[in-house]
C-alpha cells in the first residue's frame, strides 16, 4: 500500500524525515520499464506527449494553453540562479540578473517562438523587473528550505527526463533539491500555493520518473513536497508500491490526455 | 510602535532597526498560537463542520474606508504594489504610471479589475495616472534603496488551514526582507497601502505577523505598514502580546462572520 504523510514545515522537520527514512534500496528493473512502455503504447498517441506531475494532478480537467508569465518562468529562472550562486558567492538578485541576461543572450542567438528566451526578449524593462522579482522571491523560498537541511544537499542540476521506448512519450520529473544522506538520495520539490487532493499522486509521479531516469533504476528514499506558502510538507516513501502507484497514475494521465484530445477533435 | 511621518529617515532604515537589539528567533510561539486558534475556532464551530470554509484575509480586517473598495482605488493599489515590486527588484522607476502598467501587463492580468482598467477613457486614465504617480513618488522617495543582500521578496503569499480546514487564513505581504533561518530574529514584513493608516491598519500588521509565524514557525522581527497616501509608516516589533492580539482579532472576526 502506498502512503502519503503530512507534516507541518517546522524547524528540522526535513532532517527528522530524512534520518527516519528506510535505507532499503528499491530498484526499477528492465521488466518494470518494459511493462510501463507496453501500457503507454496500449494507450496510443497521435503525437508525442509529455507527462509530468502537473498532468497527473490535473488529468481529465480542462486546461488552458500554456503561456509564459513571471509566475510560470520563476521556477526555471530561480533554479538557474541558485545553481549559478552555488558556484560563486553573490546575492540571489545578482544571480537572477545573470541568469536572465544569459537567457536573453540565448534569445539573441536563437529564440524559438514560444520559448522562454523569446518571451523574455519581448518583455518591457518593467516587465523584466517583475520577472526578476518573482524569480528572486521563488529562489528565496527554495533557499530557505535548503538552509534548514543538515544533511549534504545540492540544487538539482535539472529535472529528470525519461523517454519511454516506442511509446512516443517523454516523462518529466520535477526536482529542486537533492539531499544525499549517508545512503541513497532524497528528492525535494518546492511548490507554490497549498497542496490539493491530488498532490500525493504528483509526488509519486516525480518519484517514479526520477527512478526511471536513474541509469540503475534506483529509487529515492523519499520524495518530499514542500509548500512554503502553506507551511506544509507531504512525503512519499520510495517503496515499490509507491513506485507502482506512480506508474499507474502516469498511464491514467495518458488515458485522460488521449480522451481529451479525442473529445476536442470531435 | 515606531511612527514615522515625513521624517528624514528612509523606511528601510526603520525596518532594519538596530542590529544589536534583535531578540533570538522565537520558534515556540507558533505551536501555542495554532493550538489556541484551533481550540477557539472549534469551540465556536461545534462538533460538526462548516459547509464551506470561512476564508479570512487582510481585507477582512481592514476598516472600511469610504471609496476604498471602488475599482479605481483597487487599480491604484495594484499599480502602486507593482511599483514596490519594481523598486525591490532594483529597477529605477522613472515613469511610475507607465512602468507600473507595463509590469502589471507582463503578469498577464485577467478579471474584472483589468477589464475596468482597459475600459477607462482618456480623462479617467489621466486622472489615475496622476494619482499613481503621486503615490509612486511618495513610495520611491520614502523607501530608499533595498540592499540586495537583504533577500527582498515581494508579493509573498501565505495560506493556513485552521480547525481542520473550516477556516482558511490567506495573506499577501507586499515586501519581506531578512530570513527565518537565523539565530536572531531578522524577518521584516512591510505592507504598503494607498489609504490612510487607522485601527484597521494595526490589525493588518498584526495579522501579517500571525500568519507568517504560523507559516514559518518562526516569529518575525518586525511588522510594518506604509501609507503612500500620507507618507506615514507604522512599524512595531513582534512579540507574544501582539501575536495573541492577532489571534483575538481572528477569533472575533470569525464570531462576527458566522453570527446568524
Amino acid at each position: 500500500m502506498s502512503a502519503l504523510t503530512h507534516y507541518r514545515l517546522s524547524n528540522h522537520v526535513l532532517d527528522r524525515l530524512i534520518n527516519d527514512a528506510s535505507n532499503e534500496p528499491r530498484q526499477l528493473t528492465d521488466d518494470h520499464r518494459r511493462s510501463l512502455s507496453a501500457r503507454l503504447r496500449a494507450v496510443g498517441a497521435v503525437e508525442h506527449r509529455r507527462l509530468d506531475a502537473w498532468v497527473v494532478e490535473n488529468a481529465g480537467r480542462p486546461s488552458s494553453p500554456f503561456h509564459w508569465s513571471p509566475s510560470s518562468a520563476r521556477r526555471v529562472l530561480a533554479g538557474g540562479a541558485l545553481r549559478r550562486r552555488s558556484a560563486r558567492s553573490c546575492s540571489t538578485l545578482d544571480a537572477v540578473d545573470e541568469e536572465i541576461d544569459d537567457v536573453l543572450a540565448r534569445a539573441a542567438r536563437a529564440g524559438h517562438p514560444g520559448s522562454l528566451p523569446a518571451w523574455l526578449a519581448s518583455c518591457t524593462p518593467g516587465g523584466l523587473a517583475v520577472v526578476r522579482a518573482e524569480a528572486a522571491t521563488w529562489a528565496t523560498h527554495v533557499d530557505e528550505v535548503a538552509a534548514s537541511l543538515r544533511a549534504p544537499w545540492a540544487y538539482a542540476p535539472s529535472d529528470a527526463y525519461y523517454d519511454v521506448a516506442r511509446a512516443r512519450t517523454t516523462l518529466r520529473g520535477r526536482r529542486d533539491l537533492i539531499v544525499s544522506p549517508n545512503e541513497g538520495r532524497v528528492l525535494i520539490r518546492v511548490r507554490p500555493g497549498a497542496p490539493g487532493r491530488s498532490a500525493g499522486a504528483g509526488l509519486r509521479a516525480d518519484l517514479t520518473i526520477d527512478a526511471l531516469a536513474d541509469p540503475d533504476g534506483l529509487a529515492s528514499r523519499l520524495a518530499v513536497g514542500v509548500w512554503p506558502e502553506a507551511g506544509v510538507v507531504l512525503v512519499v516513501e520510495g517503496t515499490m508500491s509507491d513506485l507502482r502507484a506512480g506508474g499507474r497514475d502516469l498511464v491514467r494521465a495518458a488515458v485522460a490526455l488521449r480522451s481529451r484530445a479525442e473529445r476536442s477533435a470531435a | 510602535m515606531t511612527t514615522l511621518l515625513a521624517a528624514p529617515h528612509s523606511v528601510l532604515e526603520v525596518l532594519r532597526g538596530q542590529r544589536g537589539r534583535r531578540p533570538p528567533t522565537n520558534r515556540s510561539a507558533a505551536a501555542v498560537l495554532r493550538t489556541r486558534l484551533d481550540e477557539g475556532l472549534r469551540r465556536r464551530i461545534g462538533a460538526g463542520h462548516r459547509e464551506t470554509p470561512l476564508t479570512i484575509g487582510p481585507a477582512s480586517l481592514r476598516a472600511r474606508v469610504p471609496g476604498g473598495g471602488s475599482p479605481s482605488a483597487l487599480v491604484r493599489a495594484v499599480l502602486v504594489t507593482q511599483i514596490l515590486q519594481l523598486v525591490a527588484a532594483g529597477y529605477l522607476v522613472e515613469q511610475p504610471f507607465d512602468d507600473a502598467v507595463g509590469a502589471w501587463r507582463a503578469a498577464g492580468p485577467q478579471g474584472e479589475l483589468h477589464s475596468y482598467f482597459e475600459a477607462l477613457d482618456a480623462q479617467e486614465r489621466a486622472r489615475l495616472a496622476s494619482d499613481v504617480t503621486a503615490h509612486g513618488f511618495t513610495l520611491t522617495h520614502s523607501l530608499g534603496t533595498v540592499p540586495r543582500s537583504w533577500s527582498p521578496r515581494t508579493a509573498v503569499r501565505a495560506h493556513q488551514r485552521l480547525a481542520d480546514g473550516d477556516v482558511v487564513l490567506r495573506d499577501l505581504v507586499d515586501l519581506m526582507i531578512g530570513t527565518t533561518d537565523a539565530p536572531l530574529a531578522s524577518l521584516v514584513l512591510l505592507d504598503v497601502t494607498t489609504g490612510p493608516l487607522d485601527e484597521g491598519a494595526e490589525r493588518v500588521m498584526r495579522y501579517h505577523a500571525l500568519v507568517q509565524t504560523l507559516r514559518t514557525c518562526a516569529v518575525p522581527l518586525r511588522t510594518s505598514i506604509f501609507s503612500t497616501g500620507t507618507g506615514e509608516l507604522w512599524s512595531t516589533e513582534v512579540d507574544d502580546e501582539l501575536l495573541n492580539r492577532a489571534a483575538d482579532d481572528v477569533l472575533a472576526l470569525f464570531a462576527e462572520e458566522s453570527a446568524p
